[in-house]
C-alpha cells in the first residue's frame, strides 16, 4: 500500500483534553505506511458569518486548515461530546470549511473517535458528526467505532498514557480498517 | 404568572446582516399575543471558542456572562436559527456550550421554542432536532408543537425589505406564539 498521510483534528482546545491524548497516541498505533499528524488548530477562527466571508474573505487560519485537509488522504476526528452534540468550536470550523470552493471534505475519507468521562463515550457527537459529514460528501468509515467511555480511568492524566489494552487494540483495528477504507474509496487510477 | 406579561428573549443563530432568520426574528414581536413581550438577545458574535482552560484561568468572558444574565432574567426563549451542514451553526452551539458550564445554568427549566428558516424543502428541521437534543442536555423545557419551519425562504421574504410575506408562515407563527404563551404559563414555577 502506498504511504498515506492522514490528519487528525481534536474537537477540544483544552490542554489536558483526553481526546488530545487519544490524538497524540495515534501515530504509535497506526499500521505501517500510514502517517498521522495533527491538523492546524481552529482555535483562532472567528465565529462563522457570511458577511466576513463576503467582505474580507476567508480568514487565514481557515484556509490553512482547509489546505491541510485537502492535502491529506484521510481525516480522523478525536472529539469530546458537548451537550449531547458537536462542540461548537469544532462545528464552527466545519461550517467555515464547508463554504470554500473545492470543499475540502468532499470525497474525503473520515474516521471518528471520541472519549468521554461518561459511560456513553461520545456516541451522540459521532452521530451528529456523521450527518454533517454526509452533507459534505465525505466518506465516513463505518466500523469499528471508537467510543472511549469512562476515559478518566483509562488514561494516566499526568502522562497521557493509555492504560487500557482493550481500547488500544480497538484503536489499532480502526486505524487498520481506515487504511483499507482509504485505499478502497480512492479514485481509480 | 397567570396574567402578567411574559418577557421572552429571542436568540438568532445567524450573524449575517441579511439573514432570513434574523428577519424572521424581527417579525415576531408584531405577531405575538398581548401577554408576551419579545426582545432580541445580544449577539454571541464575540464569544471566544469554548476552551475550559480559559474558563479555568480568566473565568467566563464578560459577554458570555451578559448573555447568560439576559437568559436567566427572561421568562422564556425563542431560538430562531438557520441550519448549517445539517446541524446547529457552530457559533450558536458554542454559545450554548459556554453557558452549559455555568453555575446556576441559564437554560435550566427555561421554556424554549424553536424556529428556523432555510432555502430548501426541509426548512432547517434537521438543525431543530439537533438543538432539541442539546437543549435536553441543559435541562430546558422544550415546547413541542406547532413547529415553525419556514421552507424555501427566498420566496417567502421580500428580497429588498426582508419582510415576511407568506401568509401560511405568518399564521403558523401566530399559532406557535399563542400556544407558547400558554405553555410558558403552564410550566412556570408555581408560586
Amino acid at each position: 500500500m502506498a504511504n498515506l498521510n492522514v490528519v487528525s483534528i481534536c474537537g477540544s482546545l483544552r490542554k489536558g483534553s483526553f481526546n488530545a491524548m487519544v490524538q497524540r497516541l495515534l501515530p504509535s498505533l497506526a499500521p505501517e505506511g500510514i502517517s498521522i499528524k495533527p491538523a492546524p488548530s481552529f482555535a483562532e477562527f472567528p465565529l462563522y458569518n457570511a458577511d466576513i466571508q463576503n467582505s474580507t474573505g476567508f480568514p487565514a487560519p481557515v484556509n490553512t486548515l482547509a489546505d491541510a485537509i485537502r492535502a491529506a488522504d484521510g481525516v480522523i476526528f478525536c472529539t469530546p461530546e458537548y451537550n449531547f452534540g458537536i462542540p461548537g468550536g469544532l462545528k464552527n470550523a466545519i461550517d467555515w470549511v464547508s463554504r470554500l470552493q473545492n470543499q475540502p471534505f468532499a470525497s474525503k475519507p473520515v474516521a471518528l473517535q471520541s472519549a468521554s468521562p461518561g459511560p456513553v463515550g461520545g456516541a451522540r457527537v459521532q452521530y451528529d458528526l456523521r450527518k454533517a459529514m454526509m452533507f459534505l460528501d465525505a466518506f465516513t468509515l463505518n466500523k469499528p467505532e471508537i467510543f472511549i467511555g469512562n476515559c478518566a480511568s483509562k488514561f494516566d492524566e499526568k502522562t497521557g498514557e493509555l492504560k487500557d489494552e482493550a481500547t488500544r487494540g480497538l484503536l489499532k483495528q480502526q486505524l487498520s480498517a481506515f487504511a483499507t477504507f482509504i485505499a478502497r474509496v480512492a479514485p481509480k487510477s | 404568572m397567570t396574567d402578567q406579561q411574559l418577557d421572552v428573549l429571542v436568540i438568532c443563530g445567524s450573524l449575517r446582516k441579511g439573514s432570513y432568520n434574523a428577519a424572521l426574528a424581527r417579525t415576531l414581536p408584531a405577531l405575538a399575543p398581548a401577554g408576551m413581550k419579545l426582545r432580541p438577545a445580544q449577539s454571541f458574535e464575540h464569544f471566544p471558542i469554548y476552551n475550559f482552560d480559559i474558563q479555568n484561568s480568566t473565568g467566563f468572558p464578560a459577554e458570555v456572562n451578559a448573555w447568560a444574565d439576559a437568559i436567566r432574567s427572561a421568562d422564556a426563549l425563542i431560538i430562531v436559527s438557520p441550519e448549517y451542514n445539517w446541524s446547529i451553526p457552530g457559533g450558536l452551539k458554542n454559545a450554548i456550550d459556554w453557558l452549559s458550564r455555568m453555575k446556576e445554568q441559564p437554560f435550566k427549566d427555561k421554556p424554549v421554542a424553536l424556529q428556523s428558516a432555510a432555502g430548501g424543502i426541509l426548512g432547517g428541521s434537521r438543525m431543530q432536532y439537533h438543538l432539541r437534543q442539546s437543549l435536553t442536555s441543559v435541562d430546558a423545557i422544550l415546547f413541542g408543537r406547532p413547529e415553525v419551519i419556514v421552507t424555501f425562504a427566498a420566496q417567502k421574504f421580500d428580497e429588498k425589505t426582508l419582510e415576511l410575506k407568506d401568509k401560511t408562515a405568518i399564521d403558523m407563527i401566530k399559532l406557535q406564539l399563542a400556544a407558547f404563551e400558554q405553555f410558558i404559563r403552564r410550566v412556570s414555577a408555581k408560586e
